[in-house]
């Protein structure tokens, strides 16, 4: 079988890029795959086409672009991808665009409210409200089949009405450095807590920052680590200054780091946080590394996130208790070697079990095929119930067919 | 207990798993319960026949027969396990090995086209599903089990199944390697006639079974100038195969990764030692190498070898047949009926 796989790749530095960087190797030694290149000629023939979509417009644009020429499987790595959108239509001069997909979303009153955006009456929702108006329908509407992360965003899916098929796909596991040594800027340190990837405000940095200042106070020394790019107009100078924060004494604070970087940034965190909130239906890959390493890791009690085993991380609701929580989870890490290393061994294991590299890459090859010849066996399925049924002249309306339909689909051959 | 046995029939072939199914219904009705053996004909082939005959056993209702309910369901392979029953148990002999194992294999019948590929899918699907509402899901060796546990994630319970009756006996350890099988190309009975020709000459062997195989297992034989000492037996009767099995030297079963089968067992009644190979799946659970047979490399000279060890260690051969019998005696119907009601 032959894949066309679009998906954006390194050099590129997004979340997306390293997971397929990830997953072709392992993909292509059970498929042939061609792989799309933007604003190259289009892949060989092949028998599906397989996309990424994720919320970035510079990474994402060419996809959709392509997707409409070619139906195929969609990769939904983000549910809400209004700024994927914005970016393809408002950020092309495309005022339209814009009003069409809120208006499919949310009927007159989105696309009312998609005026005020155009106008600047009302804040641009991709920043204020994202996952109120996620903009996803354009995408289901073109997807022949969905992979998804989790079931938080298969339920979603379903909620949209989509009837096509959904396959629920673990992340894969990142392999780490052979020899993988804590950095060393973390040494000597009693206590470090490392936060990695983009940092925004949906990191839930503020209520991390606020928690991580109790616990200093209790475990002098203590560092947090603020491994990745800030988002635009998030700052962060202010939050530190008012807790009396300093960098380099109290917070660690790097832009982009490298693969190997990354790797000894989180074996020399004692503790990985990982919050989120609003999510827009994303898994992390960060937070897989934690857990693969046997990091113990603190995440957000949503999305993919709460769908992580209660054994496995420790949760914290994003409520009006979530810094006192936060907080008293970090302050029995520090001190309670014991469950740190439960909590590490049990990630490990769980990582080794449901993300492991080459199941996840058997799982994409099912949907795959499926997508690719689904739609044939089911009409060579149903064709001949239907040429039978005819033979003993029985009538599209006769009870009997009702419990053919019924058998078929009861064992689920057909998706 | 009412209950039916559900197994596909394939027309005009007769092996190990129609013997398993008759063999269980009889037993069954032995111990006073109410029993039928249910079958429809399976095809499968070309590919888009698998799933509308796997759905055939799912039209059916045995919920109740004549107005009485049927208590029970025992299915034994692909698709009979398709069958809708609240108390639906399978006995798994194994799952349809094309779109498993066997896939991009010699053996294998499905092609890389979409359509093909999908199929696959398809059955992978089916079976989660059905095998997934049994009430219990017992496989007949570890080799099943961790097939299916490694194909749809689903754990069965091993219960190996006992031999058919026979008139069981040892008259000695005569000239002749027996065989016993389905004549078809996973049985490899062409790594028997290749060592017949490599080994003593004095040594035949005895070919039972019927199989779409024989033709070029025949060939292979004059092609080896095998003349005289090899006999395809076709298909046997009870009194017959009981005979051979009493006269025989030792049994060679050497399939590929087969699933269970019940040759072993049958030999090991009959005080023989059994001949078979490191990559013969199932048997490597029953055959412990120079306990109660030999295990050798899948090859006609390793194969000969054995044969010719055992015609010249006949008191080795007597004692792990007799070390094998005490293993198969162990195999009961009486215990393997208590689970299958019991689950």
């Amino acid at each position: 079988m032959k894949v066309a796989y679009y998906s954006p790749l390194p050099p590129d530095r997004s979340g997306i890029a390293d997971y397929s960087a990830l997953l072709l190797p392992e993909l292509e030694r059970l498929v042939e795959v061609n792989v799309a290149r933007p604003r190259l000629s289009l892949p060989k023939r092949a028998d599906v086409a397989l996309y990424h979509v994720g919320n970035d417009p510079w990474a994402h644009g060419w996809i959709v672009e392509a997707l409409r020429r070619r139906p195929g499987l969609v990769v939904l790595h983000d549910f809400v991808v209004h700024h994927l959108v914005a970016g393809m239509t408002l950020g092309r001069g495309d005022g339209e665009g814009y009003l069409g997909a809120m208006e499919r979303e949310e009927g007159p009153v989105g696309r009312m409210l998609a005026h005020g955006v155009i106008d600047g009456l009302v804040s641009p929702l991709w920043e204020t409200a994202p996952e109120r108006f996620p903009l996803v329908r354009e995408i289901l509407n073109l997807a022949s089949g969905v992979v998804v992360h989790s079931r938080y965003v298969e339920r979603r899916v379903d909620e949209y009405g989509f009837l096509r098929p959904v396959w629920r796909i673990p992340h894969p596991a990142f392999e780490p450095p052979p020899r993988l040594t804590p950095d060393p800027e973390l040494s000597g340190r009693p206590f470090v807590v490392g936060c990695f990837g983009n940092v925004t405000p949906s990191k839930r940095i503020p209520q991390l920052v606020a928690a991580f200042d109790r616990v200093r106070r209790k475990v002098p020394g203590s560092l947090l680590v603020l491994a990745g790019p800030v988002a635009p107009r998030f700052e962060l100078a202010p939050m530190f200054e008012g807790l009396g924060l300093e960098l380099g004494r109290d917070v660690l604070q790097l832009d982009y780091v490298d693969e190997n970087r990354l790797w000894s940034l989180i074996a020399g965190s004692d503790v990985c946080v990982n919050l989120r909130w609003p999510t827009m239906g994303e898994t992390s890959g960060a937070a897989i590394r934690a857990l693969g390493v046997g990091r113990p890791l603190i995440v957000s009690d949503v999305g993919w996130f709460g769908e992580l085993p209660d054994d496995v991380v420790a949760k914290v609701p994003p409520d009006a208790r979530e810094v006192d929580l936060l907080a008293a989870l970090l302050e029995r890490l520090a001190s309670d070697e014991a469950m740190r290393n439960a909590l590490g061994a049990a990630a490990r294991d769980y990582v080794a079990m449901e993300h492991d590299l080459r199941r996840v890459a058997k799982l994409y090859v099912a949907a795959l095929e499926e997508t690719a010849g689904g739609w044939f066996v089911r009409e060579a399925l149903l064709r001949e119930v239907a040429v039978a049924a005819a033979d003993v002249q029985l009538d599209a309306s006769d009870p009997e067919l009702s419990q053919v339909a019924e058998a078929i689909r009861e064992t689920g051959v057909v998706k | 207990m009412r209950i039916a046995v559900c197994a596909p029939a394939v027309p005009f072939v007769h092996g190990g798993a129609e013997i398993l199914a008759e063999t269980l219904v009889d037993e069954l009705r032995a111990r006073d319960h109410e029993t039928e053996l249910v079958t429809i004909p399976f095809k499968w082939y070309p590919e888009a026949r698998v799933l509308s005959q796997a759905l055939l056993w799912r039209l059916l209702d045995l919920s109740e027969a004549d107005g009485r309910p049927i208590d029970r369901v025992i299915a034994t392979k692909f698709p009979a396990y398709v069958v809708r029953h609240p108390n639906k148990v399978v006995w798994l002999l194994h799952q349809f090995r094309q779109a498993y194992d066997y896939d991009r294999t010699e053996l294998g019948q499905f092609g890389e086209d979409p359509f093909d590929r999908a199929t696959v899918q398809a059955v992978h699907r089916l079976d989660r599903a059905v095998l997934g509402e049994a009430r219990a899901v017992f496989a007949t060796s570890e080799n099943v089990a961790a097939r299916l546990e490694d194909s749809i994630g689903l754990r069965a319970e091993v219960l190996p199944h006992p031999p058919q009756r026979l008139d069981y006996r040892c008259d000695g350890y005569g000239d002749f390697v027996l065989s016993v099988g389905r004549l078809d190309i996973a049985k490899r009975v062409d790594l028997l006639l290749e060592a017949m020709a490599l080994g003593d000459p004095s040594i035949r062997a005895v070919v039972v079974g019927e199989g779409p195989d024989r033709d070029r297992l025949e060939e292979v034989a004059r092609d080896q100038q095998l003349d005289g000492r090899v006999t395809f037996a076709g298909r046997v009767g009870s009194d017959e195969l009981a005979d051979l099995y009493a006269r025989c030297l030792a049994v060679f079963y050497a399939p590929r990764d087969e699933d269970f089968g019940m040759v072993p067992f049958e030999a090991f009644l009959a005080q023989k030692p059994v001949i078979t190979t490191r990559d013969a799946g199932g048997p490597l659970e029953i055959v412990a190498d120079r306990r109660n047979g030999l295990v050798c490399e899948p090859a006609a000279e390793a194969v000969a070898t054995a044969v010719s060890w055992l015609s010249i260690h006949r008191d080795e051969a007597k004692a792990w047949g007799r070390a094998g019998r005490q293993a198969a005696l162990g195999v009961t119907w009486d215990a393997a009926i208590e689970r299958l009601l019991s689950a």
